[in-house]
């Protein structure tokens, strides 16, 4: 019973109601489909248009690889893109492993000041972005100045203030995804289980833990792609010389943008894809 | 006795769960927020130094002044329409998605995701490249006889690039939801002779409403705080709040950052509000 | 479960990966110094005083990085550089006088407030003997009397760009931008800057008021005429009108003058310009300002700072930087050197002639100017 419970809960029961109901399926596919479509139409343009002699990057003049040449010859994007990978690995990491800790934390006890931590918890959400970093920015000098009167040591902002910053906004992310899927979560099967014998260490790990890691890993993947993604924050925080890939495609975006852009993203994509496909792989060997 | 032990064992992995995040949360997000809070309540001196003098007079320009309230008013609608499409768009893939064999469902996931591992700032452009008067949509239309027509610099864009923005924030927590439903509950309501559409609104739509009240705070909220859309598709014509924040602490002449505070602690609250009744709502629905 | 976590172990793969690959692509050691006596100074620069890094804060496409190449090769200092967008975004960065930076580059009105600020550190004006290549003109200006803190880097005119295929005629006037008469043909293919000086100011240019008044009367024209304008806009942009008006997604817009130029010829390595593209200061006036070089209090390396201005003052590099951004250096020796093309585009209204010049206004920062703020917070909000 128990050693079934997660394979159960992975695998979709697949019942008569979906031959019955063929036609609606169907819908559904056509639907799922468009939407994709929609997802996809912008990437198809910006992976399309790499390829273009156009500078302007709107019009189809022909077929070149100058922009990827021209690419790997900009050691400040790509140094700004392995920032921007190790800055959202990192902070994904840690903010999963707290974010789930606190979820696990808040789904499981009833404790005094659990609502205050629970604003806590959805106050970073709610914050705009250019506020939070503002007021880290205030925080860091103040930070910076003690440090400088106590020791002498001159602190600067740096790629580890940008992680700090990142990690700080993830933390909630993670925990709503994860809480989410904790929410409804049948405790009776852990008690089953302790009724078996089971300890808690086993009992998270053998039922708790996989019937949550969907949840887990949507949060990660949240946390990473509000990483890559973050500019505001990444802006403020970072010190000179060590921009994320967002403000260095901002300072292009907003002034003279180059299919070098699109080459740079077609590649970031390209990283995605065989990450999927390799995943796919494994998977199917087991 | 044993009572007591296990009481003890539970403080101790509270604490256990608890504290390191929250450590984190307190030092580098609450305390910065005490800064920007006390702000709010601070006059604005000569070139956008802070005075430390407190006054409500930001909170009285707040709701007093009428471009305010407006950009407020703005935003909100926005924001409620960009959830809403969002909603429309992600609930049904989702589902979709939950329905299809184990090993597509992560590569389906990740189709979602993929766009979204190029920068924001990118695909933002990408939809420029196509509604642009040169763009992609009004050649195609002046090729076919037609006359171009503006399509970016509207709202209609600013709120396409809203949606395309925050869609995949609502498509993984539905997902997540969706993942745990048992789907032979819908069976077994139409044993009972529910129709599908009273099973889809009386089974599935409660049994995931976490999902789904996780999904729309997860995309009203960003875009409540957005700016760059608005400048990037919608031409940087129209204020909504987060442009204005962004000024007042930026790009204004002097910068105002009391004001940018309160600005910005009003639009928390009303958020906060919004978050406590509806997961009072959702609560109550579970019950 | 186990799927799920070898694409975690991927995930966590994946920087590796890429680090790897980019390891090549890292900064070429500084070359190694000259074999001369550093108490030899043939060109009076102490080599042994010279830090190893700089950290240099400047606006975008506002140098050719060739120069920066040219310097590092021949004094080894690595400059680093770093970009903004507005004087307001440099200033919340170098504020907390904590940003890491030695040198930046702020408009006047900026100058002024970093000034006030303390956040400047006074210049050794005698380390920079390629001073003397600046026209006086542009020297001992209102917002730093004597030069203490800045010395001037680029200036540039703000007015009119617009494309002759599309106004064969030229164009004159700010009514090209502000009569609704002539905007229906217009409508969505032109652009005003997203300032809340130039374009308030532009608005009071086409009424016959000076950029600085803060009469209510004139502001309140202002803020109508803006307003009527509004819906036959595309954007407020003052990003990229260079690449929209090079490809044609504008016919006209209200821009500053580099813009114009590279809109006309071009942005090495980012693109090509457009032959019908020109600019000129309208009759009724238009706006002048000034980027300068200065040196943040909080910089340890006053000395090698020094010696980059004055690297950045040289006739040939001054030359090589205009050419390349399309601004107009206030360095009269540099003029000469510069190419055919842009002498000519100078001549041509891209830079101001005397009686230009008596048309161009400052504009000014004072407390009473924040009402522009307001001002353009209500046109925003309309």
């Amino acid at each position: 019973m128990i050693k079934s419970l997660p394979a159960g809960a992975q695998a979709p029961p697949a019942t008569s109601q979906q031959r019955q109901h063929g036609w609606l399926r169907r819908a559904l596919s056509g639907y799922a489909l468009l939407v994709y479509a929609f997802l996809y139409l912008p990437i198809v343009v910006l992976v399309v248009f790499s390829f273009t002699r156009d500078e302007f990057g709107v019009r189809w003049t022909g077929f070149t690889l100058e922009w990827y040449i021209r690419l790997f010859n900009n050691p400040r994007l790509m140094g700004a893109a392995v920032n921007s990978l190790v800055v959202g690995l990192i902070s994904t990491f840690v903010a999963t492993l707290l974010g789930t800790l606190i979820a696990l934390a808040m789904e499981r006890y009833r404790f005094r000041g659990r609502s205050g931590v629970d604003g806590l918890l959805y106050l970073p959400i709610v914050m705009p972005e250019i506020v939070m970093a503002v007021a880290l920015l205030a925080f860091l000098a103040l930070v910076f100045d003690l440090i400088n009167a106590l020791t002498g040591q001159m602190l600067r902002r740096s790629l580890v203030t940008v992680t700090i910053g990142h990690i700080a906004f993830s933390i909630s992310f993670v925990a709503v995804v994860v809480r989410a899927s904790l929410k409804g979560f049948d405790r009776r099967i852990e008690e089953a289980a302790a009724d078996l014998g089971a300890n808690s260490w086993q009992i998270f790990w053998r039922i708790t833990f996989p019937l949550i890691l969907p949840g887990i890993i949507g949060g990660g993947l949240l946390a990473f792609t509000l990483s890559l993604d973050d500019f505001i924050i990444s802006l403020f925080l970072s010190g000179p010389g060590t921009s994320l890939l967002p403000v260095e495609v901002y300072n292009r975006v907003r002034r003279a943008i180059t299919p070098e852009i699109n080459a740079i993203s077609t590649i970031m994509l390209l990283l995605s894809i065989t990450l999927v496909v390799l995943s796919q792989l494994a998977q199917r060997r087991r | 006795m044993l009572e007591q032990t296990h009481a003890r064992r539970d403080r101790r992995n509270l604490i256990a769960l608890l504290t390191p995040g929250m450590l984190w949360l307190l030092l580098f997000f609450a305390l910065p927020l005490v800064i920007i809070l006390l702000y709010s309540f601070m006059t604005n001196g000569p070139r956008g130094a802070v005075i430390w003098q407190p006054t409500l007079e930001n909170y009285r320009t707040l709701f007093t002044q009428t471009i305010y309230v407006n950009a407020y008013m703005r935003s909100i609608r926005i924001s409620l329409e960009t959830t809403l499409i969002c909603l429309l768009l992600g609930y049904p893939l989702a589902l979709f998605i939950v329905r299809q064999p184990a090993h597509w469902r992560t590569f389906l996931l990740f189709l979602v995701l993929i766009p979204f591992w190029t920068n924001f700032l990118v695909r933002i452009y990408a939809w420029q490249i196509i509604l642009a008067n040169n763009g992609i949509i009004n050649t195609g239309l002046g090729a076919l006889g037609f006359a171009p027509m503006p399509l970016l610099n509207t709202e209609g864009a600013t709120l396409l690039g809203l949606v395309y923005g925050e869609l995949p924030f609502m498509v993984l927590p539905l997902y997540a939801a969706l993942a745990r439903f048992d789907f032979t509950l819908l069976e077994a309501a139409a044993d009972l002779g529910a129709n599908r559409w009273q099973a889809f609104w009386r089974i599935m739509v409660p049994q995931t409403m976490p999902g789904i009240v996780a999904g729309s705070v997860l995309v009203f909220i960003p875009t409540l705080g957005q700016f760059v859309v608005a400048e990037l598709l919608g031409g940087a014509k129209v204020d909504y709040l987060g442009n204005l924040i962004q000024r007042l602490f930026l790009r204004s002449n002097p910068v105002n950052w009391p004001l940018g505070s309160a600005l910005a602690v009003a639009m928390m609250i009303i958020l906060l509000a919004l978050i406590f009744w509806y997961f009072r709502v959702t609560r109550e629905e579970q019950r | 479960m186990t799927p799920f976590r070898s694409l975690f172990c991927l995930l966590l793969l994946l920087p590796l990966l890429v680090a790897c690959g980019s390891e090549p692509t890292t900064a070429p050691p500084p070359p190694a110094l000259e074999a001369t006596d550093s108490t030899g100074l043939e060109d009076g620069v102490d080599r042994a005083q010279l830090a190893s890094e700089l950290y240099f804060y400047n606006w975008g496409d506002f140098i050719d990085m060739d120069t920066l190449a040219q310097f590092e090769a021949e004094y080894g200092v690595r400059v680093i550089y770093d970009l903004y967008d507005s004087n307001e975004d440099m200033i919340a960065q170098v504020r907390t006088g904590n940003s890491g930076y030695d040198i930046v580059v702020p408009s006047d009105y900026a100058v002024q407030m970093l000034i006030e600020e303390g956040l400047l550190q006074p210049l050794e004006l005698e380390r920079l003997d390629n001073l003397r290549h600046i026209d006086p003109d542009y020297l001992n200006t209102y917002f730093d009397p004597g030069n203490r803190y800045s010395v001037p880097y680029m200036f540039g005119l703000t007015g009119i760009v617009y494309n002759r295929e599309f106004f064969p005629e030229g164009v004159e006037s700010w009514a090209a931008l502000f009569d609704p008469a002539q905007l229906e043909a217009i409508r969505g293919r032109f652009s005003m800057l997203d300032d809340e000086r130039e374009t308030p100011g532009a608005a009071l240019k086409y009424l016959g008021y000076s950029y600085n008044t803060t009469e209510p009367e004139a502001l309140q024209q202002a803020q109508e005429l803006l307003i009527t304008q509004k819906p036959f806009l595309a954007a407020y942009n003052s990003a990229d009108v260079n690449r929209k008006m090079a490809s044609g997604e504008y016919v006209i817009a209200h821009s500053w003058s580099g813009s114009a130029m590279q809109a006309r010829l071009g942005l090495e390595g980012e693109f090509s310009g457009n032959p019908a593209i020109n600019f000129v200061i309208p009759q009724e006036g238009g706006a002048i300002w000034m980027d300068n070089l200065a040196i943040l209090s909080e910089s340890a390396n006053a000395y090698t700072a020094h010696v980059f201005i004055n690297f950045l003052l040289r006739p040939e590099i001054a030359a090589q930087n205009a050419d390349y951004v399309g601004y107009i250096t206030p360095n009269e020796a540099a003029i000469p050197l510069m190419s055919e093309e842009v002498q000519a585009l100078y001549a041509a209204g891209f830079a101001p002639d005397d009686a230009l010049l008596t048309r161009l206004e400052w504009i000014e920062r004072t407390e009473a100017t924040a009402v522009f703020s307001d001002l353009w917070t209500v046109v925003k909000g309309e």
